[in-house]
């Protein structure tokens, strides 16, 4: 919805897709998994995009040792923050605008609009959907008798699957729409996808942890009303502790608590 | 009072505010108000795609936020608005004299700029601004999702980046 009064400005430019031979898309791609490897609160994912861009911003006029090519490796080094998955969406309209030589101007207005969206929809569809999901899942499997090293591999298996496939279809999608990347996250899957996702989630949470409690407490009844008490107690303090004590900090308490008691018993 | 979340963050919406504060708030809808996104529809577009379908946003300019200020607080669903910077929240404040709090959820790093937070950088000119705010009765508080510690002005003009 618009507010009465605003006016459009001229419309993103579309063109055709841009052909970046594979072995550059590989490469990107390859990058693009270290992309928070230098992770800061100045530059955030700054230096990552920048890193994963660096392959196809060779191919700007005058390669490596052009002015081009300078100027784009340090406008895309400055902040940019986004979930790192859907960076790959970023990744992929920015070497498009580069290679299409969009303004500079629009360019920096583009990577200022880009991250929020970006990491609206990567927290709603991963972190709050689909990483619980899998933790659910793999809760289950442990609960239903898988052994350790299964539960992992299911983890891991369901998990990136859809990872490293987000990753792929970003940089593709990002490179075929440009900076109307808008188009691309309008696709159903990401507009109603979270909300079946997160519905399933506390369907299988609500199976799985039960049966993952009763797989873990199962031979050690003895221990019941001691794990009861220390949950009773622990919903008590944060719920006490609600917006005085960061969630965080009393999960690192908790984990250290346990390790000094599995050290001393 | 249904819009009583003013908030200012240079990334506008994005996770902390769709999901962290979205959801545990029950936010039904967004103002964003901000003169170059109300004259841009690809950035409104760009935008919108960050938003939940069961959620509404709303992209005005300074001008058009005050003129329908009164419209958005007798929405009865809860809502949240947001400005990109704090220059703009003072320009509304200075004329929709009705806003009591405003919270700072993120100012990222820039050149001039100072660590006061993990995810609040303020220039000089900045605190300033924050200070003046705070001169006319309006309560400033920093606090990036809700489960977080708000921490009051004075403090935050004291941090040194590590809080």
């Amino acid at each position: 919805m618009t507010a009465p009064g605003a006016t459009p400005v001229a419309a993103v430019p579309a063109s055709a897709a841009l052909a970046l031979p594979l072995h550059v898309r590989a490469s990107i791609l390859l990058r693009m998994l270290a992309i928070q490897g230098v992770w800061n609160y100045e530059t955030m994912l700054g230096n990552g995009i920048a890193f994963s861009m660096e392959p196809a911003l060779r191919r700007l006029p005058g390669g490596r040792k052009g002015a081009a090519y300078r100027t784009a490796m340090a406008r895309h080094s400055g902040y940019f923050n986004a979930h790192p998955y859907f960076a790959s969406v970023a990744v992929g309209a920015l070497i498009r605008a580069e290679l299409d030589g969009v303004p500079g101007e629009q360019i920096d207005r583009f990577r200022t609009a880009a991250p929020g969206p970006l990491g609206s929809v990567g927290d709603r569809l991963i972190w709050a959907g689909w990483l619980p999901l899998c933790s659910s899942i793999a809760l289950l499997a442990y609960g239903l008798g898988a052994s350790p090293l299964m539960v992992v591999l299911l983890f891991l298996g369901t998990y990136n699957c859809v990872h490293l496939g987000l990753r792929i279809w970003g940089l593709n999608a990002g490179l075929r729409q440009g900076l109307r990347m808008a188009h691309a996250l309008g696709h159903p899957i990401l507009r109603q996808g979270p909300a079946y996702v997160a519905s399933a989630t506390a369907f299988l949470a609500g199976v799985a942890l039960p049966v993952a409690a009763h797989g873990i407490i199962g031979p050690g009844r003895v221990l019941l009303g001691s794990v009861l008490a220390a949950v009773a107690a622990g919903a008590t303090l944060v719920t006490l502790l609600h917006g005085r004590f960061e969630g965080w900090r009393l999960a690192t308490l908790a984990l250290a608590s346990f390790v000094l008691y599995t050290m001393v018993r | 009072m249904a819009l009583d979340l003013f908030r200012i963050d240079d990334r506008l919406i994005h996770g902390q505010v769709v999901v962290g504060w979205g959801q545990p708030c029950g936010i039904g809808f967004l103002v964003l108000v901000d003169d170059e996104v109300a004259r841009s529809d690809w950035e409104q577009e760009l935008y919108r795609m960050g938003v939940p379908p069961e959620m509404d946003v709303f992209f005005d300019s300074v001008d058009t936020a005050v003129r329908r200020l009164p419209e958005y607080r007798n929405d009865r669903r809860v809502g949240m608005l947001l400005t990109g910077d704090i220059q703009t929240m003072e320009r509304l404040v200075e004329r929709a004299t009705d806003i009591r709090a405003v919270t700072v959820g993120g100012v990222h790093h820039k050149p001039g700029r100072v660590a006061r937070l993990r995810y609040v950088f303020l220039s000089p000119e900045e605190e300033a601004r924050l200070r003046a705010l705070e001169g006319r009765g309006v309560t400033v508080i920093a606090q990036d999702v809700p489960g977080a510690t708000a921490m009051p002005l004075d403090h935050l003009l004291r941090g040194d980046g590590t809080g």
